[in-house]
């Protein structure tokens, strides 16, 4: 009969196609994202979804290593087009004599105001006697919401959440998630960074945090201090997570709104994390390595005196993601 | 045979997998125009999702996404979601046109990671991991569907060249009509 059999012919493929639209799967899979976005916005650091996060990231260790393996050649043969006037080989020893210059002379001078504000010091040290282990950078940021690295060591090489890390010309960020070979750096271009900072050169203090452009921005520096496009970012010390002086960029311009009680201040990063290069990883800070009560007592200054007394009774101007955040140095 | 179809499908959605996994978190974080990076996860989805479609696409947009959620810093069931609904519209929508001509797919993706990298920034947004909206649309998510767009054109590509079929393993007959309303 044929009106029979192609009418249920056509009821199968209809159900057949009810059945395959996917509309409960959809309800299923949306409750259980609003599930995991609920959970995860109201969890700690250390709970389930992070600790998930850190077995994929251990999980999928050899896939990123492959893909830095198949970029890097890619990587290299882009970064000689891009300088082929030049003699590849010169340009390559004076970039890197250049950062490590840089480096060099924002560690002296900051070693040499410490010595004269320190009067009864002698000796020069060296501001950094890093305790410190050696990783690679195996991979970069996958997203394109985050400024993040992947490196080679993990809890089983004595690497753990909150430290920071630094490559040859600076800080480049801090660590946010462990696993046991690999773990996540944020960098400090991140928009969630936050890093104590002060000017070398006026010992202005601040907080220099990460922007969607992928520069950085030193907040909280009073219109009444003294800050010049060149001057150096270093760290201060101050959230007791990074030793005090690192470098951390350049100024590259400065501006007062009218009325503002603070500058915008645009920093430029010295370090370039992008590459696949050698970090370090510093495991400990000493005492000396800390802000002293001085630095702090400069600080607080700092903040109350360019307030009225009424303001000067509200909490500082923190951010939410400032506030909340447990690894950032603020 | 469905089953054989089943099984094909299975591996051909596996290997798709495996080589979207490999390009998401080996190759995508050299490709950058700005902070943009291609969401090779996301060309995997809608790839699945305009070839099969329903409750296969819904699930692996999903898995996807949540994949995409914890190799990255933001929240997790974020992209997840936007993955879901996304495929899910895509699949409702288009599925059926790649069996006859691929590149017609190509605005509607174009539209769906669009919509996709501008709902995340909103949700970044809301969420406090972003300060500035503009910054995240301009610096983020446009070169982002910028590149998620040029990393879909290779598989439409060979989804031209194996005639239109995409994930199914063949348009003709029974196979094509198993996803189709009635009879063709």
């Amino acid at each position: 009969m044929p009106l029979t059999g192609k009418g249920t012919t056509s009821r199968q493929g209809i159900r057949r196609g009810e059945k395959h639209t996917g509309g409960r799967a959809l309800i299923v899979v949306v409750s259980l994202s609003l599930l995991l976005l609920t959970l995860g916005t109201r969890e700690g650091p250390a709970a389930v979804l992070s600790g998930a996060r850190s077995v994929f990231q251990t999980v999928t260790m050899p896939v990123r290593y492959v893909g830095s393996l198949v970029t890097a050649p890619f990587t290299a043969a882009s970064n000689i087009m891009a300088n082929l006037t030049t003699d590849q080989e010169t340009l390559s020893e004076l970039r890197a004599e250049n950062q490590r210059l840089v480096a060099r002379n924002a560690e002296l001078e900051e070693a040499a105001l410490s010595t004269e504000r320190l009067e009864g010091l002698l000796e020069l040290q060296s501001a950094y006697k890093l305790t410190s282990t050696g990783a690679r950078i195996i991979s970069g940021s996958s997203d394109s919401w985050s400024a993040t690295v992947v490196i080679d060591k993990g809890t089983s090489s004595g690497v753990a959440v909150g430290m920071p890390v630094t490559d040859s010309a600076g800080v480049i960020g801090q660590i946010i998630q462990c696993g046991p070979s690999t773990s996540l750096v944020r960098l400090i271009i991140d928009e969630n960074s936050g890093v104590s900072a002060m000017v070398q050169q006026s010992r202005a203090q601040g907080v220099l945090k990460g922007t969607a452009t992928g520069s950085l921005r030193l907040t909280l520096i009073r219109t009444d201090q003294t800050v010049e496009v060149g001057n150096t970012v270093v760290t201060s010390g101050l959230g007791g997570v990074f030793p005090k002086g690192l470098p951390l960029g350049k100024v590259v311009s400065v501006e007062k709104s009218a009325g503002a009680l603070y500058y915008e201040i645009v920093v430029e990063p010295l370090s370039n994390a992008e590459s696949l290069e050698e970090v370090l990883v510093i495991t400990a800070i000493s005492e000396e390595q800390r802000a002293t009560a001085e630095d702090i007592a400069e600080a607080d200054e700092q903040e109350t005196s360019g307030l009225t007394k009424d303001d000067a009774l509200k909490p500082l101007e923190i951010t939410e993601d400032e506030d909340e955040s447990t690894d950032s140095d603020w | 045979m469905q089953v054989n179809d089943r099984n094909r499908n299975r591996r051909n959605i596996g290997l798709l997998a495996l080589i979207a996994l490999v390009l998401q978190l080996g190759i995508a974080p050299a490709i950058t125009i700005g902070q943009g990076h291609p969401n090779f996860a996301f060309v995997f989805a809608a790839v699945v999702a305009l070839s099969i479609g329903g409750q296969t696409g819904v699930l692996v947009s999903f898995v996807a996404g949540l994949l995409v959620d914890l190799s990255s810093t933001g929240p997790i069931g974020l992209s997840a979601l936007l993955f879901s609904i996304a495929c899910y519209i895509l699949g409702m929508e288009v599925r059926d046109r790649i069996a006859e001509e691929p590149s017609m797919t190509l605005i509607p993706f174009a539209v769906a990671a669009l919509c996709v990298s501008l709902f995340y920034a909103i949700a970044m947004l809301l969420f406090g991991e972003s300060e500035s909206l503009l910054e995240a649309i301009v610096f983020r998510a446009l070169p982002s569907t910028l590149l998620t767009i040029l990393g879909y054109v290779p598989f439409l590509l060979v989804m031209g060249r194996a005639g239109g079929s995409g994930l199914r393993g063949g348009v003709t007959g029974k196979h094509r009509s198993r996803y189709t309303l009635g009879n063709r």
